[in-house]
């Protein structure tokens, strides 16, 4: 029982931390909260779902999918938030948020208001693990499986990578890595790419897990990867997956154990809140990155 | 080599420099002294592009860079210690080199380059794989200089290098500007040290609340007496 939970919540939390890294990403280079972000995890979603059904291939969906956002995301930061760069942050905040409605109501002009199935006759390569105790659904290693290699290689890219090197000097000091030469320009736009196209893998799954998805389906992530990315310390795309999967398993847990007389996605914020009275600057103070 | 043509820079509505004109020679070392205020970051970062120039143009080798981004500018040769060494804390002494180099294509000479700043601090080679952040003032101030030159720089920008060193460390510094000037490389100190910067320079400019009020070679700016009063401690 309690390795199903665990499991269980390593699964949440995997979804949880693809959905943070975006933002953790954007807030360590230009230091502003994407909550637009999440709407390329619930547009990502649906072209993941319209691929589908249109392909019946599920790599080349979750390709489309997280290419399409990706892109979307290079659109947002050249047209949006450079030319912002240097304003308060309230700002792009605000924008944000107006570009995350924006992107909701885009979705139900498009794919219409109502909740729309997602396939339920997957062909995984793998099959679940079935036993007296213990489930594990083919989706959930779908879903570890995605979250290790995507996070393999953000890592890959910021530790080993000429490109990581100039994202990891910039994120550390904007002004001085462009007069070293660094075009940060084009290190942001790297930086929104993989960002929104992590939001993007993250909707897709959902969407498989739950069977299901809906144009406000980033809404509740929206604000709980906030809660994350606070939790793991603002820009710290390590403690962000921490913070990640700790949510996704006390959520689990709590769920699982306690039973709750909250509704369930009420826990990352209290757990939020808790760690703001007894340690404001996060699980992670930002370094090393 | 390098032209300022009147420029003007603005921080929000106020005036931080006006029309300041300036022009560096190839070879040459020149000095931009002044008070704490006067504008001497300023000018730097419109030099390199970390900040708009309202009006006036600036001009490298005959190019016009006023509306170049900075990165294009170093590419172009513009190596830049900026004020407060400006390390990045969280990468090592290594990678703070290979940021220095950014633009250099090349394997090969970038590791010629890194040879060179290991040469010239060999302290450097030993910090190698440390973080910046870890090491001391003075080690940190070798790193900005040695992350400056890595991209073989015509011409070299500095900041106020003796700013939070000890003494001996100052003079360190110094040495270690003087020995890239003999190398070939075109140097603008702007420095708030008058007595160093007059010193070790070929030519100086004054600056006062963002205008230039004096030009002339560092031999004579020594010894002219308002220069000797305001700024050399009588």
């Amino acid at each position: 029982m309690l390795l199903q939970q665990i499991i269980n919540g390593i699964v949440v939390g995997s979804v949880y931390s693809l959905t943070a890294m975006g933002v953790t990403l954007i807030y360590s280079i230009l230091r502003i909260l994407d909550i637009a972000c999440a709407g390329a995890y619930a547009l990502g979603a649906y072209v993941g779902l319209f691929s589908y059904v249109a392909t019946g291939n599920l790599l080349l969906s979750f390709l489309i999918g997280m290419i399409a956002m990706g892109v979307w995301g290079i659109f947002v930061q050249k047209f949006f938030y450079l030319p912002l760069l240097g304003k308060s942050p309230l700002i792009s905040l605000v924008t944000s948020i107006g570009l995350f409605i924006l992107l909701g109501d885009f979705i139900r002009l498009w794919a219409g208001p109502l909740i729309r199935d997602f396939p339920t006759d997957l062909k995984l390569p793998f099959s679940g693990i079935r036993t007296e105790n213990l489930t594990i659904m083919p989706v959930w290693i779908l879903v570890l499986l995605t979250t290790a290699i995507l996070l393999f290689i953000l890592w890959y890219l910021i530790t080993k990578t000429k490109i990581g090197l100039a994202w990891r000097a910039t994120a550390q000091d904007l002004e001085t890595a462009k007069a070293m030469g660094i075009n940060v320009n084009v290190v942001v736009a790297f930086n929104f790419f993989l960002g929104y196209s992590f939001a993007a893998a993250a909707g897709i799954m959902i969407g498989i897990m739950y069977n299901y998805i809906f144009p406000t389906m980033g809404d509740v992530p929206a604000y709980k990867m906030l809660a994350i990315i606070v939790l793991g310390g603002l820009g710290n795309p390590v403690g962000a997956v921490v913070a990640a999967m700790l949510i996704g398993l006390i959520e689990t847990l709590v769920g699982g154990y306690i039973g709750f007389f909250l509704p369930r996605d009420s826990i990352a914020f209290i757990v939020v809140i808790i760690m703001l009275l007894i340690k404001p600057q996060g699980l992670f103070v930002r370094k090393n990155i | 080599m390098l032209k300022l043509e009147g420029i003007h820079v603005y921080y929000e509505e106020s005036r931080a420099v006006s029309d300041v004109s300036i022009s560096i020679k190839e070879g040459e070392f020149v000095t931009i002294i002044g008070a704490n205020g006067a504008g001497k970051t300023t000018i730097m970062k419109a030099i390199m592009g970390l900040i708009k120039v309202k009006e006036g143009k600036i001009y490298f080798e005959d190019t016009d860079l006023t509306n170049k981004p900075p990165w294009v500018r170093a590419e172009m040769g513009i190596g830049y210690i900026p004020e407060g060494r400006r390390v990045f804390p969280d990468l090592t002494v290594i990678e703070n080199l290979k940021v220095g180099a950014y633009t250099i294509k090349s394997k090969q000479v970038l590791k010629q380059n890194l040879e060179r700043v290991f040469s010239l601090f060999p302290r450097l080679r030993e910090r190698g794989k440390q973080l910046a952040r870890t090491m001391s003032g003075g080690e940190q101030q070798m790193l900005a200089i040695g992350r400056a030159i890595m991209l073989n720089p015509k011409l070299l920008l500095i900041d106020e290098i003796s700013m939070g060193l000890m003494p001996i460390l100052v003079n360190t510094a110094f040495a270690s500007i003087k020995k890239m000037h003999k190398e070939g490389i075109t140097i603008l100190l702007v420095e708030q040290n008058a007595k160093k910067a007059l010193a070790i320079a070929d030519r100086g400019y004054v600056l006062e609340t963002g205008h230039i009020v004096l030009e002339d070679s560092a031999n004579i700016l020594k010894q002219k007496d308002e220069i000797r009063k305001a700024y050399l401690g009588g």
